[in-house]
């Protein structure tokens, strides 16, 4: 591919103490893309995003978005380049209900500044009942929701603001197959629109559904970056357990078909 | 939670555990109701006006201290030093008097003084990453021995009629002359501290109901990493509520040297357990991301409304403080009955 990807991280890297947790890892992904990211936990898959995020800063490396160097002190810097980012917690604050933790860190608010509540509950009504339709008690603590309506928050959260990027953060752990259905949806159709997704999972049904390509990450390190008609569930597998690909592998779709 | 077409303490809350805390404010608003009666009962000069105002006076300085107080919790800390921070205010503004600042502008430093300390308890909090807990205790320290230190523990007095208003003024003080000459106070005037009290309890309600900030408090009380990860700035967020526990002290610390007319470099020790207590008992969550100003305030006219009564009912210091100290405890208790429910 010739056009600029949409994020490009070089060579970065992050050690706590002596751990190399990133170590020397670069990805990309372009517009319109589903990239699955892989690995056992603690392989260095959630610090990496978290990095692209902006909830944390690397030791070294770079980041490019759309071709440009851009630093990301703290959440809000990734948010204002287009970076939206469903956590594996969802990042929720129970105590407030669900316009207030949809609108978190970016209120609207009224022309003497004072919080827009009226219109933030209207908004989210509306980008809510996109998601679920069932969604009605807006108004409750988000502590007393289900796990797919929090997860539903979270994921409106996520796109209602302009994004150009997204990552996703084990976006089905919390849900039933319908709800897992719709999220699988919604991926597809956000990557129609040209958005940009990292998908973290441990489910290869859904990678091998949603992706376009797939990097897979052990100790810290990228083991494997490859198209997704190019292995196998099982070639995936042994990059995730044994950080390598089998030995008598070859790419998949160049197999000859006998 | 947050129902914009109603202002400031009168919210919806519809979900379960703000039932609950609903429940709790209820239950806190009947037990003053309940105290009320049982003193009247007890005593006929319980219900005279004159006392009435003497509960608003006694309770205001508890009030602004558990404003600050409230706004601490919410975040999920806790603010020890407000009782020393009072002091040292106190001390700060007569010093400056002493040294010819108007009253004014003396009172103004003194609140800032506050502020200052409140803003470095939201740094050593922030930054150096300390518990609210300890960090506060330090400032207890650093405060109340700087308050002694400046003086020579000596009490600061003859500050001048001026100094005086502030704490034992009143509005609407109606006075007749009568014919034999003396004064006849017909309506002794609400008082100013009480006043003062109540604008800062509203416009802090505004603040945490109406403002980002607000809003962005009970977030990072509510879970801190997730605030974070949304965007808030939850460091500068809680620096801001030290900063205004700590001006809130400064301006109950001039409140009570005002009416003292003397600045006392030993006063209030204990009030932050009392701006504590009052907080928990109007139901803010020592763990954090649940307090509303309206229950602080009626958990201050709880302590203030018991040490009355008891007062009055000729119940001595020492019976007062074990009373206190067991309705302390059955507040924390409902608390924690309370969270261990909604979990």
């Amino acid at each position: 591919m010739s056009r600029t990807p949409l994020v490009d991280m070089i060579g970065i890297e992050k050690h706590f103490g002596g751990v190399r947790a990133v170590d020397h890892v670069s990805v990309d992904l372009y517009p319109g893309e589903v990239v699955g990211l892989l690995g056992h936990n603690g392989a260095g898959k959630s610090c990496l995003m978290k990095i692209l995020a902006g909830a944390m800063v690397p030791n070294e490396g770079e980041i490019r978005v759309d071709g440009k160097t851009v630093h990301f002190a703290e959440p809000n810097d990734a948010r204002a380049a287009g970076v939206e980012t469903i956590y594996q917690t969802l990042a929720l604050s129970d105590h407030l209900d669900a316009p207030a933790n949809l609108f978190l860190g970016r209120e609207l608010k009224t022309r003497f500044g004072n919080l827009d509540d009226a219109r933030m509950l209207r908004e989210a009504r509306e980008v809510l009942a996109r998601l679920n339709p069932n969604f009605k008690n807006l108004r409750d603590p988000v502590s007393s929701l289900s796990g797919g309506q929090r997860q539903v928050i979270a994921i409106a959260r996520a796109i209602y603001f302009d994004t150009k990027i997204l990552i996703m953060d084990e976006p089905t752990a919390a849900l039933g197959p319908s709800e897992t259905a719709m999220v699988a949806d919604l991926i597809l159709k956000l990557r129609d629109e040209g958005i940009g997704i990292f998908l973290v999972s441990h489910d290869m049904h859904d990678v091998f559904d949603l992706c376009d390509r797939v990097v897979v990450m052990n100790k810290g390190r990228v083991v494997g970056a490859h198209p997704i008609n190019e292995v196998t569930k099982d070639d995936v597998l042994s990059l995730i357990i044994k950080g390598e690909l089998p030995a008598d592998w070859s790419a998949k779709n160049l197999e000859p078909t006998d | 939670m947050f129902d914009a077409s109603r202002p400031m303490q009168g919210r919806s809350w519809k979900g379960v555990s703000f039932g609950q805390a609903q429940f709790h404010r209820l239950s806190a608003l009947i037990t003053l109701v309940l105290l009320i009666i049982g003193f009247g009962f007890a005593n006929q000069a319980f219900f005279s006006v004159n006392n009435g105002l003497t509960v608003l006076l006694q309770t205001s300085v508890i009030g602004l201290l558990g404003i600050g107080m409230t706004m601490v919790i919410i975040t999920g800390g806790i603010d020890l030093s407000v009782g020393s921070v009072l002091a040292l205010s106190g001390v700060i503004t007569a010093m400056s008097v002493k040294a010819g600042l108007p009253v004014a502008p003396a009172m103004l430093v003194g609140v800032v003084a506050g502020a200052l300390c409140g803003a470095f308890n939201g740094f050593v909090i922030t930054r150096l990453r300390i518990p609210p807990f300890v960090a506060t205790l330090g400032m207890m320290l650093i405060a109340r021995g700087l308050a002694l230190q400046l003086t020579g523990a000596r009490p600061i007095s003859q500050l001048g009629e001026a100094f005086g208003v502030l704490g034992n003024g009143a509005l609407f003080r109606v006075v007749e002359m009568q014919a034999n000459g003396f004064p006849k106070v017909i309506f002794p005037g609400i008082p100013y501290p009480a006043i003062l009290m109540f604008a800062m309890a509203i416009a802090a309600a505004y603040l945490l109901n109406r403002r980002q900030v607000g809003r962005h408090i009970y977030a990072t009380g509510s879970n801190e990493e997730a605030a974070r990860l949304s965007g808030v700035r939850t460091n500068r967020t809680k620096l801001f509520a030290y900063t205004m526990s700590g001006a809130l002290a400064g301006i109950a610390g001039n409140v009570l040297m005002s009416r003292l007319v003397t600045a006392q470099p030993s006063e209030g020790v204990m009030y932050e357990l009392d701006a504590i207590a009052a907080a928990v008992i109007g139901g803010a969550s020592l763990s954090g991301g649940v307090g509303t100003i309206s229950g602080t305030m009626i958990g201050a006219f709880i302590i203030g409304i018991l040490r009355n009564g008891l007062n009055m009912a000729g119940v001595s210091a020492f019976i007062q403080q074990i009373v206190i100290g067991f309705v302390v405890i059955g507040a924390v208790w409902i608390d924690q009955v309370r969270s261990r429910k909604s979990d």
